[in-house]
């Protein structure tokens, strides 16, 4: 995303244009309460995982210097890594879950049709829900004695209904209640983008010939192609947000099947109390979510806009 | 030529018919059963399973969690969220407007500061955002809730008005400089209004925010005064145990006030959120 | 200036207003947690959740701030989750107003504590009033001491690990509760060919794992296993009584004693409690606060069918089959920085072994350790059960605390993980023990 500032400044700009430009234009000042405000709470913070990241500290007391010894806990802690291989699994598969299924019902829901819209509207209401809510919801279906999972657990592949109870079934569970949660934001997403495609190029193709799946590959998917990649990338920042699904859901369990990094973070914390090395596994944390998000946009070009209507 | 154009864009998609009634079952049955778990008493839910009918239609549940003190998690939950809506417009509108209209290169700066501040995930900073809270001498407070909630939204509320602004056209600006107008003026007569749209996408979507957030109020809040609906419904889980249908009332009630915008201003809600990945 | 419609600068303003001061005021911004109030001192006394237990304990709160004159007491239920109320305490107790009294488990769960000198050492002021060291009973008083001193005083019943079984159930197929390992199994095997399974176990919290651990480790290789192991003594995991008794848990899973779908069943909503108060399992490992919840939820099972019996012996084993394991009760302690160290101890001293308290913790159910109850269990709503734990916990050798509240924290998440990973197959005994020494 380029910078805002107007760049334009003519050697020819009228004197008058100039002078209303001094007097009119707002100073640094204007950003202090917001940068203030976000320095504070979010960049501080940030800052102060670093350095609790050199320290070792239970809660108790003051936290105290042990140099690199987090670090170097860090590299041969083989649960790290564990969390950081079901942390990518899970994003990955929640992506290839959640985009084909948000991106065509986006497209569906574009249309104008009196149905989409009734429908479009009922399938928007688990975005009214919170994570909490839908994560409490979901557990309690699927109590394998007494809820859903007893009914429908042997159509699944599950007959005792141990669907949560087992690492492969926790891990499609953490997958499907995220999905449900979140397609219908995505869905949103596409369906305003499909929206603003011209409906001029669907009609020169049906001219041409082309059938639907033809339009759909050559003409809706390249025109969604910003809008997949904001879609993606807010996908994979936010699948770091799935850990309160995940602390509500399965708790990382069973064993450590669906422990994510995040979960893995806290329970350092919060568990065992080692503030200093999970400091140094939140920082791992940022360091991911940023790269991730830095290489998308620098790969897909986003950077530079371009326009889907170059050529019209 | 026009004739088959018509006929093309009119014929039924029966593949996606088949696909919505599958994706529909698949969002309908857990809001289904929350409703029917409500309205039903416990000894039936346990008695004939968790797909049964109610017996008898029964409104104790919602009762039941109204007397654990769920309207004092309510409405310390709208304290919460108005809180972070007004403040998160308050400072990110100057700002915003700051960054598209500003020559000078330390607002740049901020501008790109504020764009890696996206990618930083509030949960790898909730250990120092608890001991500033706690130094502070806000823990266990609403106030503790608001502040890194409105902290964490501002980068997404910048860039979205900033978006917005930008589709100003400088010409407006200079017409009403000439007119006399100082910043200030400029901002609040011309800027504000033209980014109406913006300004609700980011209220809706802060307010969302506030109102479902879970990990600051668990981290940062303890007591029974200080709980919003959604730790409140966390510690349902440890009330209310085999009590399904208790549980489940609390669940709709959680819900059930942004239900009601969504039915009176669903065009408003689904705009808002829609904006923010819009641009 | 110009003209700016009213209404939208004064939404603004007001809004603006609203939004900034309205949590302020609601707010009341706290010094940190347990921050005593102005005025008088108040005693900040932290609990767990539990209504039954709470209510007993506010009569106790509301009795002693009647008479009292050195300062009130204030109860403060904080949570219903051990793990969370686990977590609000450290941070209070790491806090510069730390809570003035709070319940803990003993053991583990105050080490940290008494590491940094954040606890009051009762030893003496128990010394100089014997008669208020011995209303407690005394295995239960030990077991709340770290490093030969005292740091927590009983507050509510004893709770060892009972083997509960459906007395209808069994009558109806013949059978008895097994006095010995093998006639455990025996049953295990006659209810699977009966196609009911055998033993409830509320796999997905983890921890009612570990009861099966904890009594067969006890029985097969006595209390000093696990002393060793909380000690920190090297090589304490490799006991040969720990290896056979993970082999053991398996052979248990294996032939079927749990049934299939445990991972997913839990046990604080109630899963694997309504399953056995269903009858759709024949028996339940459990401590004693099966009962009250058995009580709360299905009144009709807890006072016709609910049986109990002593965990049975293991032939061979070096343990005695007296001995018991679970929680030896909940402990009152009292924080150093606390201002009314000496109103607290008041409070303690006058309330814990009071005769109003311990017949209102027994018309609830528990079993208060406190001596000299036997009559007075016949007020219990289960007098037979009561009675029954009493005389198993006056009789026990050793009471030995659940594992995962008796270990510093860093060991439980591990402990318990790996566990699960041990019933569930992912991982053998042997790598079980080699994860459990790798931590530190």
């Amino acid at each position: 995303m380029t910078t805002a500032v107007p760049v334009a400044r003519h050697r020819h700009a009228r004197t008058t244009e100039r002078n209303s430009d001094r007097g009119a234009r707002p100073g640094a000042l204007w950003v202090l309460p917001a940068t203030l405000f976000f320095g504070l709470f979010a960049g501080l913070p940030l800052v102060l995982v670093a350095v609790l990241s050199f320290t070792s500290w239970n809660g108790l007391g003051t936290p105290e210097f042990n140099g690199l010894a987090n670090w170097s806990r860090l590299m041969s802690d083989s649960s790290v890594l564990d969390s950081l291989r079901i942390s990518a699994i899970l994003t990955v598969l929640s992506w290839a879950v959640q985009t084909p299924l948000a991106l065509l019902l986006g497209v569906w829901a574009a249309g104008r049709q009196r149905n989409r819209t009734v429908l479009s509207s009922i399938f928007f209401l688990p975005l009214l829900m919170s994570t909490a809510a839908i994560a409490i919801t979901w557990l309690t279906l699927l109590d394998p004695n007494f809820g859903l999972a007893a009914k429908f657990g042997r159509y699944l592949g599950f007959p005792d209904g141990n669907i949560i109870g087992s690492p492969r079934g926790a891990l499609a569970c953490v997958v499907v209640v995220v999905a449900w949660q979140f397609v219908p934001f995505h869905t949103l997403l596409y369906q305003a983008a499909t929206r603003q495609i011209p409906q001029s190029l669907y009609d020169a193709a049906t001219v041409d010939g082309a059938g639907r799946v033809r339009q759909f590959r050559h003409i809706t998917l390249p025109q969604l192609r910003n809008t997949i990649v904001t879609s993606s990338v807010l996908m994979l920042v936010g699948s770091l947000t799935y850990f309160e699904t995940v602390l509500i859901l399965t708790a990382g369990g069973p064993g450590s099947a669906t422990n994510i990094l995040p979960q893995h973070m806290y329970m350092t914390a919060f568990r065992d109390y080692a503030m200093g090395y999970a400091s140094v596994i939140a920082l791992a944390l940022v360091a991911l979510g940023t790269a991730l998000s830095l290489l998308i946009v620098r790969f897909s070009g986003f950077a530079k806009m371009r326009s889907t209507l170059e050529g019209m | 030529m026009a004739v088959r154009i018509r006929r093309a864009a009119g014929r039924a998609n029966w593949g996606a018919g088949v696909a919505t009634i599958v994706w529909l079952a698949f969002v309908i049955t857990p809001l289904y059963l929350i409703v029917k778990d409500s309205l039903q008493t416990t000894d039936s839910y346990l008695e004939h399973g968790p797909l049964s009918l109610p017996r008898h239609i029964t409104f104790s549940n919602f009762a039941d969690v109204f007397d654990k003190g769920f309207t004092r998690y309510l409405i310390n939950t709208a304290i919460v969220t108005v809180a972070s809506a007004a403040l998160t417009m308050l400072l990110a509108f100057p700002a915003a407007y700051a960054i598209v209209r500003s020559h000078s290169r330390v607002v740049a700066g901020v501008f790109r500061v504020f764009l890696i501040g996206l990618a930083i995930p509030a949960q790898a900073t909730i250990i120092p955002v608890f001991l500033l809270i706690t130094r502070m001498h806000l823990y266990d407070s609403l106030t503790a809730i608001v502040l890194p909630t409105v902290a964490f939204g501002l980068p997404l509320s910048v860039l979205i008005l900033a978006t917005a602004l930008r589709d100003v056209p400088r010409e407006l600006y200079e017409a009403m400089t000439l007119d006399g107008g100082g910043s200030v003026r400029l901002m609040w007569s011309l800027a504000l209004p033209m980014s109406r749209a913006a300004l609700t996408t980011i209220s809706v979507y802060s307010a969302l925010n506030a109102w479902n957030g879970f990990l600051f109020p668990l981290i940062l809040t303890q007591s029974d005064e200080q709980r919003v609906q959604t730790l409140g419904l966390y510690n349902f889980q440890g009330q209310f145990t085999s009590n399904t249908p208790g549980l489940m009332a609390a669940v709709l009630l959680s819900a059930f006030p942004i239900f009601v915008v969504y039915l009176f201003a669903r065009r408003w809600l689904i705009a808002g959120m829609a904006g923010v990945g819009g641009k | 200036m110009g003209e700016q419609p009213l209404s939208r600068r004064t939404f603004l303003s007001a809004a603006a207003i609203t939004g900034l001061s309205a949590p302020l005021v609601a707010a009341c911004g706290t010094s940190g947690p347990g921050s005593a109030k102005g005025g008088g001192k108040t005693l900040q006394a932290w609990v767990l959740v539990d209504q039954a237990q709470n209510r007993v304990q506010n009569l106790a709160v509301d009795a002693f701030n009647k008479s009292s004159k050195a300062g009130k007491v204030k109860l403060l239920p904080i949570s219903s989750d051990g793990a969370v109320y686990a977590d609000k305490l450290r941070v209070g107790m790491g806090s510069p107003n730390p809570p003035d009294l709070f319940f803990n488990w003993g053991s583990g769960s105050i080490r940290s504590y008494v590491q940094v000198g954040g606890l009051v050492d009762l030893s003496q002021k128990l010394a100089a009033d014997p008669a208020w060291k011995k209303s407690f009973l005394p295995s239960v008083l030990e077991a709340g001491k770290i490093d030969g001193k005292y740091y927590g005083i009983p507050l509510r019943g004893m709770q060892p690990v009972i083997l509960f079984y459906n007395k209808s159930l069994f009558a109806e197929q013949g059978q008895k509760p097994p006095a010995t390992y093998d006639e455990l199994l025996k049953l295990i095997d006659f209810f699977k060919s009966k196609r009911i399974q055998p033993f409830a176990l509320g796999g997905l919290d983890q921890w009612p794992n570990l009861m099966w651990l904890e009594y067969l480790v006890d029985r097969t290789g006595g209390p000093s296993v696990f002393e060793n192991i909380a000690a920190g003594k090297p090589g304490a995991w490799r006991d040969p009584a720990l290896l056979s008794s993970l082999q053991q848990v398996r052979d248990l899973v294996q032939r079927g004693a749990f049934g299939t779908n445990y991972n997913s069943v839990n046990y604080v909503k109630d899963g694997a409690g309504l399953l056995f108060a269903k009858g759709k399992a024949a028996m339940h490992l459990m401590g004693t606060w099966e009962v009250s919840n058995q009580v709360d939820r299905h009144r009709a099972f807890a006072e016709k069918d609910l049986g109990f019996a002593p965990f049975p012996s293991v032939a061979g084993g070096k343990g005695d089959p007296n001995s018991v394991v679970g929680n030896p009760t909940n402990y009152f302690s009292i924080s150093s920085k606390s201002a009314g160290k000496d109103a607290a101890v008041e409070f303690l001293k006058k309330e814990m072994s009071d005769t109003a308290y311990v017949d209102a913790l027994i018309k609830t159910g528990d079993v208060p350790a406190v001596t000299g109850l036997e009559s007075r269990l016949s007020a219990s709503p289960t007098p037979e059960f009561s009675k029954y734990v009493y005389q198993m916990v006056q009789k026990a050798p050793s009471f030995t605390l659940s594992w995962d509240q008796a270990l510093m924290p860093q060991f439980k998440t591990p402990l318990l993980a790996n566990l699960q990973k041990v019933f569930t197959g992912k991982q053998t005994p042997e790598q079980f023990v080699a994860a459990m020494e790798s931590v530190k």
